[in-house]
């Protein structure tokens, strides 16, 4: 039975010339489950907000939205509060009061209903979604996936028909993100709820869609079941965010079934590519040589070893023992928060050379977090030692540590943002009598004079050199507040590299931008390597990881294991590993990104 | 373990009501004994033991500072012991400064006590009841403090880390916290957006809101609440008919001894103690049920 069906849909917003939504028409039936993926600002999450009439978005609007027969329009308040839920990308802000119980029973006291039906249904709902535990908890005290559930929980008590859901997981770790995709799949099958999700982690979502919806600026492209979509996605610019099954095999000219998961994909390669002999060609390896070869140079071939050397002279204490290149040493960290809380890291030892990327790798609440904190300087561990560019954290005077020598890109980059727009805010971070201005200034000399103008000359320069270097220039006269999660992410970088840092720490980069924006993110950190900055990052995203880092590093028990290359690392690793590698186990050796799949495949057939 | 918290907010509220209106207007020494005697009892189980004796040793020196004040000022009384600058000091004012302190000791101890057992789940049920929309406003302000504490630390690491700012003098480190403010300034109000988005998606503004609670009236609600009144009505009513009345200035009068006044006194014994004693009785309860496990 039909329970939605948009006709025509037009959207403008106000002061806008380009329509948002144009000429949008699909329907949907009762308990499907449909997923929505498109570039970020092609106009999915204003389509999404189009259909719930209480958060509409204000401009122009023509055609129907009809939901159960009914015009969204003239449908009644407490109707459409209740059967039409939505839930939004950050589980922090959606949530408004204080105890787990009365968020839940919120939406039901809106309605008006009495204490009694309330506590049926608010216990009922904690029940089914695993929240009895924390029932009479603060909301504060909730981790990111328990928030985002307890979002979810606190609109399911209205029982509505249909569910909304704008990027739900782009804040959560993957592990959180799995659980709430499981737990929307039981909604899904068990009561029956239409969902429809906008989202750009498609790794799970193409094997529980029922239909996958792609949009393009505005234009419904396709409306189709998850295989078919699979099939056409090729040469769109949201190939990159398909499963990684699906990339394997629209990069390879086989004629099947397209594979949409981990488990198919499998079956497809060993149909078809499986066998012993490819098997032993290993083609990890190789790769690895490149690498290696391509960073560093010959004389570190046997780079690994001498860490190895290198990082236990480091336990022996002795600062004369570390190597010249080193850029960031952690010796024998020992840090807690408080006298009687556990110790969160427990002698943690890490060796960094310059110009490396360096991935920290693990679970939530491990320490990965507290480690880039402690390395700048922001906590104190009670015993160990900090070197950075050679010289003990603590010798450094008050701001000097993060001028012209360490900086971090934070998790929220909205922390970093002072201005009204994006240029201005950049201004503010060039130091005008620093390092790299006098650079600049000696460039430029010639042609300007040392005057006043000219230092406004000189930052003007370096804004557009570093707004070219990162794709950025078209976004300089805009609210930073206003910019898509990736293009903040990216203004952020920007200044910081204003600042002029020999080091760059990066914590959770990938966290809520789209698989387009990390393709980008990642080759502007290896370009910036390649230029000599050293780059540590801490991250969940192991696909992320596997493309960009030239060493990695699990962090667990408040310590870092295994530290060694990517390839290495991802392959010894069963579950905490990239797709590509989940897929090719077994069938090749050493396969971590799609593109070593890939080429182990056409190797294969040659 | 707590148990006097789990009785319903207006039986606690009525009784702790009872308790401190008793204690602010009458002077009787053995009313005051007994409220303070049982605040305290009652603050014992509650508290923290580090914690008490802490608060203990506080409270102790002022309270003596208010007892020894109050001779000193006022040379009321027929009862001079000796003479200080030319003025009496009393037997009458040393009594009745020790009365007092006696009386802000036991009203401190009792909003202890109602500090510890009234949650702000039970705060905001009693006022949801008079004033909705100040009850959710109160709830939302409990659960965006934490938020944006929390965001303030994060704003202040990462502007630190853009080492942009001197903190050498205090100048310099104001100048950074009123930076520090107006970020987080710009994003709540930024993003405040998703919250009054979330609130409207789930139908805030409909007519006819309610308010959810978690409290029933079970048996032993009723049953404290009747003591509560009926002792109530039995302190009053000794209050009133003057049985309980007591004068420091001039003369310290008697402690009456009639049938109505010794009623009192233990009808108000009956009301300090019984939270300590259903307090008691639960823990031992509870000690013997851990023991049979």
């Amino acid at each position: 039975m039909e329970i939605l069906r948009v006709e025509n849909l037009d959207f403008t917003y106000p002061d806008s010339k380009t329509k948002v939504i144009d000429d949008i028409s699909f329907s949907v039936n009762e308990g499907e489950f449909i997923v929505v993926m498109g570039e970020s600002g092609c106009g999915k999450t204003t389509l999404l907000k189009c259909l719930k009439k209480e958060i509409a978005p204000h401009g122009e609007k023509s055609g129907n939205i009809i939901f159960s027969g009914k015009n969204i329009e003239e449908m009644e308040q407490r109707e459409s509060a209740a059967s039409i839920g939505y839930v939004l990308q950050r589980p922090e802000l959606q949530i408004v009061t204080d105890k787990v119980y009365h968020e839940m029973a919120f939406g039901l006291e809106n309605l008006g209903l009495s204490v009694e039906e309330m506590r049926l249904k608010v216990g009922e709902m904690a029940s089914y979604f695993g929240l009895d535990k924390v029932y009479r908890s603060d909301t504060d005290t909730l981790s990111g996936g328990q928030k985002q559930l307890l979002n979810l929980a606190s609109i399911m008590v209205m029982s509505p028909k249909l569910l909304l859901l704008d990027e739900p997981t782009s804040q959560l770790d993957p592990i959180a993100a799995s659980e709430f995709i499981a737990t929307l799949q039981k909604i899904n099958r068990e009561l029956g709820t239409t969902i429809i999700i906008v989202e750009h982690r498609l790794e799970e979502l193409f094997s529980v869609a029922d239909k996958v919806m792609v949009m393009d600026s505005g234009k419904l492209l396709m409306n189709n079941a998850p295989k078919t979509v699979a099939t056409k996605l090729k040469g769109h610019k949201m190939f990159a965010a398909a499963p990684t099954a699906v990339r394997i095999y629209q990069s390879l000219d086989v004629n099947c079934e397209c594979p949409i998961n981990v488990r198919e994909g499998r079956n497809f390669l060993q149909t078809h590519f499986g066998g012993e002999k490819i098997r032993k060609s290993s083609i990890g390896n190789v790769r690895e040589n490149i690498i290696e070869n391509e960073k560093q140079g010959e004389k570190d071939v046997k780079s690994e070893l001498e860490l190895q050397i290198c990082e236990n002279k480091a336990n022996t204490k002795k600062e004369t023992s570390i190597k010249p290149g080193a850029k960031l040493v952690l010796q024998d960290i020992w840090f807690r928060y408080e006298k009687h809380t556990p110790d969160v890291l427990r002698g943690v030892n890490l060796t960094i050379n310059e110009g490396e990327i360096f991935a920290i790798l693990g679970g939530n609440g491990s320490g990965k977090t507290t480690t880039l904190n402690v390395a700048l300087g922001l906590l104190n561990p009670y015993k160990g030692k900090v070197i950075i560019n050679g010289k003990p954290i603590g010798k450094y005077k008050s701001a000097k540590l993060y001028k012209n020598n360490l900086s971090v890109l934070p998790q929220d980059p909205q922390t970093l943002f002072t201005e009204k727009t994006v240029e201005l805010d950049l201004m503010q971070a060039i130091d005008i009598s620093g390092e790299a201005v006098k650079k600049v200034h000696k460039e430029v000399e010639k042609e300007v004079e040392k005057t006043e103008i000219a230092t406004t000359k000189l930052s003007q320069v370096q804004i557009n050199k570093i707004s070219q270097q990162l794709g950025i220039k078209h976004l300089l006269q805009k609210h930073p507040y206003d910019l898509s999660g990736g293009e903040q992410q990216k203004v952020a970088l920007a200044k910081i590299l204003l600042r002029n840092p020999k080091v760059i720490l990066l914590d959770e980069p990938t966290k809520g931008i789209d698989s387009c924006a990390k393709e980008e993110l990642s080759s502007i950190i290896k370009e910036l390597s390649k230029s000599g900055i050293t780059v540590v990052m801490v991250t969940h995203d192991v696909e992320f990881c596997a493309i960009t880092a030239d060493r990695c590093g699990l962090f667990f028990d408040g310590n870092i294991m295994s530290v060694t290359t990517p390839t290495k690392f991802f392959n010894v690793n069963n579950f905490y590993t990239t797709a590509a590698s989940r897929m090719s186990r077994d069938i090749f050796d050493g396969c971590v990104t799609v593109n070593d799949v890939v080429n182990a495949c056409v190797n294969n057939l040659q | 373990m707590k148990v006097f918290e789990n009785y319903h907010p207006i039986v606690l509220f009525i009784y702790f009501i009872s308790v401190l209106v008793i204690a602010m207007f009458e002077t009787n020494p053995v009313i005051l004994g007994l409220t303070l005697l049982g605040g305290v009892l009652f603050a014992l189980l509650l508290v923290e033991k580090k914690r008490f004796v802490k608060d203990l040793v506080m409270i102790l020196p002022f309270m003596l500072l208010v007892a020894l004040t109050n001779p000193l000022f006022s040379h009321n009384g027929v009862t001079p012991l000796f003479f200080l600058n030319g003025n009496a000091v009393t037997l009458e004012a040393i009594l009745y400064g020790i009365d007092i302190a006696a009386m802000i000791m036991a009203v401190i101890y009792w909003f202890k006590c109602y500090q510890e057992v009234f949650g702000s789940d039970k705060f905001l049920y009693l006022f949801g009841k008079i004033i909705p929309k100040v009850a959710l406003v109160i709830s939302m302000t409990l659960r965006f403090i934490p938020l944006l504490r929390r965001q303030y630390k994060k704003i202040a690491d990462a502007q630190k880390c853009l080492g942009m700012y001197e903190d050498k003098s205090i100048i310099d480190k104001a100048k950074v916290v009123m930076k520090n403010v107006s970020i987080l300034i710009t994003w709540s109000l930024e993003n405040s957006v998703d919250t009054s988005m979330s609130m409207k998606a789930r139908g805030y503004g409909i007519k006819g809101r309610t308010n959810y609670h978690n409290f029933k009236i079970h048996k032993m609600d009723k049953i404290l609440l009747i003591i509560t009144l009926l002792m109530d009505v039995t302190v009053f009513t000794g209050m009133i008919t003057g049985n309980t009345t007591f004068w420091f200035y001039p003369e310290i009068t008697a402690i009456k001894t009639t049938l109505l006044a010794f009623t009192s006194y233990l009808a108000h014994a009956v009301l300090s103690f019984t939270p300590f004693i259903i307090e008691l009785k639960e823990n031992l309860k509870w000690k013997y049920y851990v023991w049979k496990i």
